[in-house]
């Protein structure tokens, strides 16, 4: 499934990977994914983190070819590693040493000169709000500080795409807040990230585009904006006869439109298959019948709802 | 406003992101930074003055003994003949200061290996252009280094020194010492990197620090007693068994390097038929174990 026309950062073809103990974590998942942000959305044991794995190189697919940044995971790990950033979900910094230091030395770990790993440290702990704790040991740091400095160990080598991995866990809604106003500014910065995450409201506040898995398999995949108009429905509330709803809805299946009563006087008409054209189609049926027409609502499903319903139609 | 009054006013300016546009090193250049990262930790640079004392007090007390040496050379430089070659201690025997280098290893291979893999750190490390096989060379290197250094800076200040104080001349004692120049680094070289592969080898099997010291001493405590009761049951004559004692393995080695043999008093192999390549075959043995162990250890990490 392809994304968008531009260069893909990451392109799955048949990507399969069974664990020795039998385990199918991904099975022929084939996707472009964009430049930008984007969400990698799914339950727990979806395959996330197995996605994550495969692009860090840290382990080989059982079948399919996995590209990072134009960059055969298989074939050059070393060469896609360093231009990625990865923040993890669990704590995984050192905690008797203070925020500048830890994130320098990554800086350093990923290649860049001491002098510079020092400044960059500097520059991105300023860019995530550390700037004054910069010197206090990673240990004292509340969860959102120590979730900050996770976020500016994966930024300091400046890469070109950044692994997140649910950076708003554990934190309280002011922190969540804070983290996804980052990441969200992340695009502006000319970072793409794949932010893996259940939490679907995260991704509609700070992506453009979205992959859903689901048990290994991919539900769907695509730009959020065309996922919600293509996927919305709109409301009618229509009065003037008792069975109003009824014969609304016999009209406009006739004119191969479907609908879902809701109550006496509301009924959800799919806008899928017509795209705006239904609303003409609507407004002729309700005026054929002789209707009153009290309120149209364009109607969006939240990503919760597609998700629900495409992974288990 | 003029630019001058807007200056003395003050601004806050958002200075944004600015992208990194340098050089970039690749898998090599990471290696060499966690070696010196690691190096750091070890001696506790950049940490509490606490992480500081014992590494440098250890230095110190691995240079006493050749600032005895000297200054009693010092002293004595006057004195009749027999006495002018004063040598408390020897190069050969200096090299096997070996109980403070044992401690040293126990404090800080743990040190620099566990606290990675307790902290889940580990997925952090495998993230950047570094592989299994350049986070042990890093590690192990990063011990065997400063192992190294502990043993061959009070080497150096016990020739500079004996070289000073030398009745007969600096240049006289250096050409009757030449020999140490290659024996001294070669032993310490091979002593090192054997105690640093043991060392981070057995705490890469724990995520606790205190257990991983814990194993390096109690491996060698064991492993000496062993080795001693079996080369007292042979009552002189040696056991082929000795190698057991798995941190005494080097010192047979440094022997073959200063001497050319096994010591007859000091080596629990002296005596045994082909007790040397028995040395050097437990040598290479008990270090490519080490290796396998630390490969198997750090061989895929979980995220």
């Amino acid at each position: 499934m392809q994304l968008a026309s531009s260069p893909p950062m990451l392109r799955a073809a048949g990507l399969t990977m069974t664990y020795p103990n039998g385990v199918v974590a991904l099975s022929g998942l084939t996707v472009d994914v964009p430049p930008g942000s984007v969400g990698l959305v799914g339950a727990n044991g979806a395959g996330k983190t197995t996605l994550f794995r495969l692009m860090l190189g840290l382990m080989r697919p059982t079948q399919g070819v996995l590209e990072v940044a134009g960059h055969r995971v298989d074939a050059d790990p070393i060469a896609v590693r360093s231009r990625l950033g990865y923040m993890p979900e669990h704590d995984c910094l050192p905690l008797d040493q203070t925020a500048a230091d830890v994130v320098s030395s990554f800086g350093e770990l990923a290649g860049l000169p001491a002098r510079a790993a020092r400044q960059r440290a500097s520059d991105v702990l300023d860019l995530v709000g550390l700037d004054e704790a910069r010197f206090r040991p990673v240990g004292g740091f509340s969860t959102g500080m120590r979730q900050r400095t996770k976020l500016a160990q994966a930024l300091v080598a400046d890469p070109e795409l950044v692994l997140l991995d649910e950076p708003t866990a554990g934190l309280d809604p002011l922190g969540r807040e804070e983290m996804l106003e980052l990441v969200g500014r992340l695009n502006g910065f000319g970072i793409s990230a794949i932010l893996a995450t259940h939490l679907l409201d995260d991704v509609q506040r700070v992506c453009q585009n979205v992959v859903m898995v689901d048990r290994g398999h991919l539900v769907l995949a695509g730009p959020i904006d065309q996922l919600m108009q293509t996927t919305g429905y709109m409301r009618v509330e229509v009065g003037g006869r008792d069975d109003a709803v009824a014969v609304l809805a016999q009209a406009l299946a006739a004119k191969d439109v479907s609908t879902t009563p809701v109550d006496a006087h509301h009924i959800d008409v799919d806008t899928q298959v017509h795209g705006d054209v239904t609303f003409d189609i609507v407004r002729d049926a309700v005026a054929d019948l002789g209707l009153r027409l009290y309120a149209v609502s364009t109607r969006h499903r939240s990503l919760d709802d597609v998700f629900l319903q495409e992974a288990y139609r | 406003m003029t630019a001058l009054h807007q200056a003395a006013a003050g601004a806050v300016y958002d200075r944004g992101y600015r992208p990194y546009t340098g050089p970039r090193g690749g898998r090599s250049e990471s290696t060499l930074a966690l070696w010196r990262l690691s190096v750091r930790r070890a001696l506790g640079l950049r940490r509490s003055w606490r992480q500081k004392v014992f590494p440098w007090s250890l230095l110190g007390l691995a240079t006493i003994p050749a600032i005895v040496n000297v200054g009693v050379g010092w002293a004595i430089r006057n004195n009749p003949v027999e006495m002018a070659d004063f040598a408390f201690i020897t190069y050969r025997e200096y090299v096997g200061v070996s109980t403070i280098l044992i401690l040293f290893v126990a404090l800080t291979a743990p040190d620099v290996v566990c606290p990675d893999r307790a902290q889940r750190v580990l997925p952090l490390l495998f993230s950047r252009p570094l592989t299994g096989v350049d986070y042990v060379v890093a590690k192990v290197g990063a011990i065997a280094f400063i192992v190294f250094g502990f043993s061959f800076l009070p080497q150096v200040v016990l020739f500079v020194g004996q070289m000073l104080v030398n009745k007969d001349g600096a240049l006289s004692y250096f050409t009757d010492h030449a020999e140490v120049l290659w024996q001294v680094p070669i032993s310490v070289a091979l002593l090192a990197i054997y105690y640093a592969a043991i060392g981070v080898a057995l705490a890469s099997l724990t995520d606790r620090r205190i257990v991983g010291g814990v194993a390096i001493l109690g491996t060698a405590f064991v492993t000496t007693a062993v080795g001693g009761i079996l080369v007292d049951a042979s009552q002189g004559d040696g056991s082929p068994l000795a190698w057991i004692s798995i941190f005494f393995v080097p010192l047979d080695l440094r022997d073959l390097v200063f001497l050319g043999h096994l010591h007859p008093v000091d080596s629990g192999l002296s005596g045994v038929n082909g007790g040397g390549l028995i040395a050097i075959l437990a040598y290479s043995g008990f270090l490519l174990a080490a290796i396998a162990v630390l490969l198997y250890r750090y061989r895929e990490v979980d995220l």
